[in-house]
């Protein structure tokens, strides 16, 4: 039983820590603009099938196509912003809550149109197999996923706070007005972050597809978590997102053993809840 | 001024869609709506149904030298040599599409008959709408039990259901113990949690008090579930002799990954459903072996029948890979349909309704191991059905249950993941 | 150029008429139940534009509402043969009842994390009935084929009482939508939607409008949900509880136009026949280029037309007088 549960425990932090990189993806471009991007799991998919095509055509393993993942889901947020999303940056809430859904539901059924509906899986990875560390089995490929999540957040979260563009990116979230009055020019800022939201989430696809299956629908559920775990740690914030991102694959995983797993989505959603029924910001919102 | 263009450009294409669908009832075809889940979650299911129906009607209207029925003959001789006509519509898999477009093929498109849907839920609100318009609709793709116990008077099922489906691995596991002298006791229930997961759920329950097993398990979750290790590790603290796992595609392939991550490896692996969709094996390769299937159909039951080979080649030659068991399933429809139309030489419901139960297709004439095709003159189900139960042997299904149509030996316990490569 | 002068009211009457006489010279049902889903969503889109319209709370879980009304009135119908007139009125009052018991405590959240918070009501909600043995969890519920009239709320032969009580129920949605939007109580909720604090210092029981934004929202979304069990005769939680019908809510009210009583109608006139149209057109080939469009267009309306379509309408009457 101990043993079970030390099992249940790695196991929740692994699928967590690949949460906490796809949500931090979704914190910056909401922190920044405002904006929930409904797309972020469908770009979760884009990632993720670049990755297998470059995979399948070219013999490269995901490991090595996040530089490339990472470039091109870059630019294709950079567009997506400065084509449609920074055209209803000055209108309604509703609008931009709806526009992404278009995006995503464009997307979406561009992959199907593109590449069939089936479902795909990287074929022989490097990574694959597992570590026995005593009584606990460490999968390697949601290992190194995790360590690549943990330092892509520390690496965000160094950019924003050492550099001239994260200071601008900073303020840009904290106060837009007074930002635009330092001479900041936060249209330039909301397509940089857009363009790293999208990025980032593209590094997540990358590693999620070692050992996850790849369909144009994937990034479903996994964005609908997404958006939870954000406002779980608090619009915006990088820390918050990423402890939320834990938590979430915590609460999930032991939900889940102890209780019924048939339940363990309502579990995490039901957490949610409740920590916002005490701090309506978010545990680490402001 | 450009906007007086918007209305006059709708009202010409509602006109245009309201002739085309008149216009085309004017053919000497006999039309046959079939619905299925095109686009969204399952298309790639919904699309491997679709050939096979394509597939069964190309032979009814073509001449080839197959020994199925009507399929000597071009078109159905008894009504002059007329032809069937398939036309599809796309549920997307919600129910509420099922009906209305049940509702459309036979207002507008006027079709006779209907199969299809695949989707359980689907399938009953498209069959209820049929059952309102007296419409029969010919069903050898849903397994939800449910379906044949409404008693519906225009509805047929050709293939088994999940309840009997269950059954036969219950009795597999009988039969094992049988021949083998192994000794299994517990098992482990294992299902995603919509009507075709609970519905097995339920049935293997059940059965497993009827044939003395012990259940130590009874695990439900979603099927779209982002991450399963927690699910398997109930499974592991439960320590099951055997596993029983109803599933869709996606959690298939999660889960098979997952029990190889966690080690799990009880003696058997009994499955439904994900596990024989076309798009597994490609997908998880060598992790799939010794894992075993209901199925109703088999490539390798082409040692003993050679139609199956010949329908397999044909299907290959068409689009380009093996006929899968959902295609092999859907393919059943369209045959009983167009025999009982043949026989009934008439389009009218009640004449293919009392030709449907008299129906007697002899079991060498079609690629199921089943003794042949007659309803249950109350619920309709094919009395004849069941299931074969296939193992994954060297990426393939090899047949392996009944042990009298069995292809190749049952390779028995379920090897641990260590010893294998 | 003279631009024609449109109010609501008399784009209001000249809709009605062509309502009502529409399955009188269109017989074919196929269009008929174009138009049923068109009501049907139109009526949830007119619930929701009181909670997201006018008083700002955009909810992502208003198939909460829609499932609880089916699922309360069919779950009656089939145990204890209660009338389903009688299961729409306990629909609603049950909706009304989660509603407010789950908007209390959200009643301090605002703009997305009340938004998300409805996601995960929604989810919830769904997940619960999913599994929930004494409602048919995931196998839903089948409804019993009464006898047909007005009376049992099922029609076999035709579609036309449908289609008729369901534009009745449309038309109670659009009245209580003006109703609403006219009294003392619709400019509280407007007042809340520019800004919660403002509000609450000017002395408007805040919390109080919300949870009444919320009940009467969430009574009419049942209705149309008993519709919808009534209509289509079998119900499941993948069916009635599904996140992309909340989805479909908020867009339809966003395309037309929130905040304006007749906006969410003409957002469903606009979307439902897309999405029927091109299903049937496109969707048999399976190449998901339906969809594609469908995204394409939401996309286009809401960068070009952000106030929704019903903007055109309003913009051309206001700069002609």
């Amino acid at each position: 039983m101990p043993e079970q549960l030390l099992q249940q425990i790695v196991n929740g932090l692994l699928i967590g820590f690949m949460y906490s990189l796809i949500a931090i993806g979704l914190t910056l471009i909401w922190g920044v603009m405002n904006i929930v991007n409904f797309a972020h799991g469908d770009f979760l998919m884009v990632g993720m099938f670049t990755s297998f095509w470059l995979y399948t055509l070219y013999g490269l393993d995901p490991l090595f196509s996040i530089p490339i993942c990472t470039a091109l889901l870059f630019v294709m947020g950079m567009l997506i912003y400065r084509f449609i999303v920074s055209k209803v940056m000055a209108g309604p809430m509703l609008a931009q809550l709806v526009v992404t859904f278009g995006v995503s539901i464009f997307i979406s059924n561009l992959a199907v149109y593109l590449w069939t509906p089936d479902f795909r899986l990287i074929a022989k990875p490097l990574l694959s197999g597992t570590w026995n560390l005593g009584a606990v089995q460490l999968s390697i490929p949601k290992t190194v996923a995790a360590a690549g999540s943990i330092i892509t957040s520390l690496a965000v979260f160094l950019f924003l706070k050492k550099t001239r563009t994260g200071k601008a990116i900073l303020a840009t979230e904290m106060d837009r007005e007074a930002a635009l009055l330092m001479g900041i020019n936060t249209d330039r800022v909301n397509s940089l972050s857009f363009g790293m939201g999208a990025a980032l989430v593209g590094i997540a696809g990358a590693f999620l597809s070692t050992y996850y299956y790849i369909y144009p629908q994937v990034g479903g559920l996994f964005g609908t978590i997404a958006f939870c775990i954000v406002a779980l740690g608090g619009f915006g914030s990088i820390s918050g997102a990423f402890i939320a991102g834990i938590l979430v694959g915590l609460v999930q995983t032991l939900g889940g053993f102890f209780f019924d797993p048939a339940y363990k989505y309502a579990i995490v959603f039901m957490i949610y809840l409740v920590t916002v029924w005490i701090r309506p910001q978010g545990l680490l919102g402001w | 001024m450009r906007i007086k263009w918007v209305p006059i450009i709708c009202l010409s294409l509602c006109a245009v869609l309201v002739l085309s669908g008149s216009l085309f009832a004017q053919q000497k075809t006999i039309r046959v709506g079939a619905v299925y889940p095109l686009t969204g979650n399952i298309a790639s299911t919904g699309l491997d149904c679709k050939r096979g129906a394509e597939l069964a009607v190309d032979i009814i209207n073509g001449k080839y030298d197959l020994n199925l029925p009507l399929a000597k003959t071009e078109g159905l001789p008894n009504l002059g040599g007329a032809k069937i006509e398939l036309v599809f519509a796309d549920t997307k898999g919600d129910p509420r599409n099922g009906m209305s477009e049940a509702e459309r093929l036979v207002s507008q498109e006027k079709v006779v008959a209907m199969i299809g849907a695949y989707q359980s839920s689907v399938t009953k609100t498209a069959s209820q709408a049929t059952e309102r318009l007296k419409i029969p609709y010919v069903c050898s793709d849903s397994s939800s039990p449910t379906l044949t116990e409404r008693n519906f008077k225009y509805f047929f099922r050709v293939s088994p259901h999940d309840a009997g489906f269950a059954r036969d691995q219950f009795q597999f596991l009988k039969d094992l113990e049988k021949k083998t002298g192994q000794k299994v006791s517990t098992v482990a229930l294992l299902y995603e949690n919509t009507e075709f997961g609970s519905n097995v759920g339920k049935a293997a329950a059940q059965y497993a008090k009827e044939f003395g097993y012990k259940v130590v398990a009874d695990v439900s979750y979603a099927a779209n579930a982002t991450d399963v290790t927690s699910e398997v590790g109930a499974l592991i603290k439960a320590k099951p002799d055997v596993l029983m796992h109803a599933s869709y595609i996606t959690d298939a392939i999660l889960f098979t990954k997952t029990f190889k991550e966690m080690n799990f490896a009880p003696k058997g692996i009994m499955t439904f459903a994900g596990y024989i969709e076309p798009a597994y094996l490609p997908a998880v390769k060598a992790d799939g072996d010794y894992i075993i299937v209901r199925s109703t159909f088999a490539l390798d039951l082409a040692k003993g029948k050679p139609l199956v080979a010949q329908v397999n080649e044909l299907f290959k030659k068409k689009y380009g890979i093996d006929m899968s068991e959902n295609a092999a399933r859907s393919f059943a429809a369209p045959f009983v349909l167009a025999d009982a139309i043949n026989r009934a030489k008439s389009t009218k419901s009640e004449d293919i309704v009392r030709a449907l139960l008299a129906t007697n297709i002899p079991g060498d004439q079609m690629i199921y191991p089943w003794k042949g095709i007659k309803f249950d003159p109350k619920s309709h189900q094919n009395i004849y059905a069941r299931g074969t139960l296939v193992q994954i042997l060297n990426e393939q299904y090899a047949t392996v249950w009944p042990f009298d149509a069995a292809a190749k030996e049952v390779v028995w316990p379920f090897p641990p993941w260590k010893t294998r490569k | 150029m003279k631009v024609p002068v449109f109010s609501q009211k008399s784009f209001g009457v000249v809709a009605l008429a062509a309502a009502v006489a529409f399955p009188l010279v269109v017989g074919n049902t196929f269009f008929q139940h174009i138009m049923i889903l068109f009501f049907m969503f139109a009526t949830m889109a007119v619930a929701w534009n009181i909670m997201g319209g006018y008083a700002g709370m955009f909810s992502f879980g208003q198939v909460a509402f829609f499932g609880i009304g089916a699922y309360t009135s069919s779950f009656l119908l089939i145990t204890c043969h209660v009338n389903p007139w009688l299961g729409l009125i306990a629909g609603g009052l049950g909706a009304a009842i989660v509603g407010a018991a789950i908007g209390y405590p959200c009643s301090n959240l605002r703009g997305h994390y009340f938004a998300i918070a409805t996601i995960a009501f929604g989810e919830i909600v769904r997940t619960c009935f999913n599994n929930w043995k004494m409602v048919g969890a995931a196998e839903g519920l089948s409804l019993p084929m009464l006898d047909e009239g007005l009376l049992n709320f099922m029609f076999h032969s035709s579609k036309l009482p449908y289609y008729y009580i369901i534009l009745v129920f449309l038309l109670i949605a659009l009245a209580v939508c003006y109703l609403v939007s006219t009294s003392k109580m619709g400019y509280y909720f407007r007042a809340i939607k520019e800004s919660h604090d403002v509000a609450e210092v000017l002395g408007v029981n805040v919390v109080w409008y919300r949870l009444m934004a919320v009940m009467v929202s969430a009574f009419l979304s049942a209705m149309a949900g008993t519709f919808y069990a009534q209509y289509v005769l079998y119900i499941d939680p993948d069916s009635v509880l599904l996140l992309p019908i909340s989805i479909q809510i908020v867009l339809i009210s966003m395309l037309g136009g929130a905040g304006s009583v007749m906006g969410p109608v003409i957002g469903a006139a606009i979307l439902i026949p897309i999405s029927e149209i091109t299903r049937v057109w496109l969707g048999s080939k399976g190449t998901g280029i339906d969809m594609l469009i469908y995204g394409f267009l939401i996309t286009m309306i809401s960068v070009y037309q952000p106030r929704g379509v019903w903007g055109l309408f309003a913009g051309a009457g206001r700069r002609a007088r």
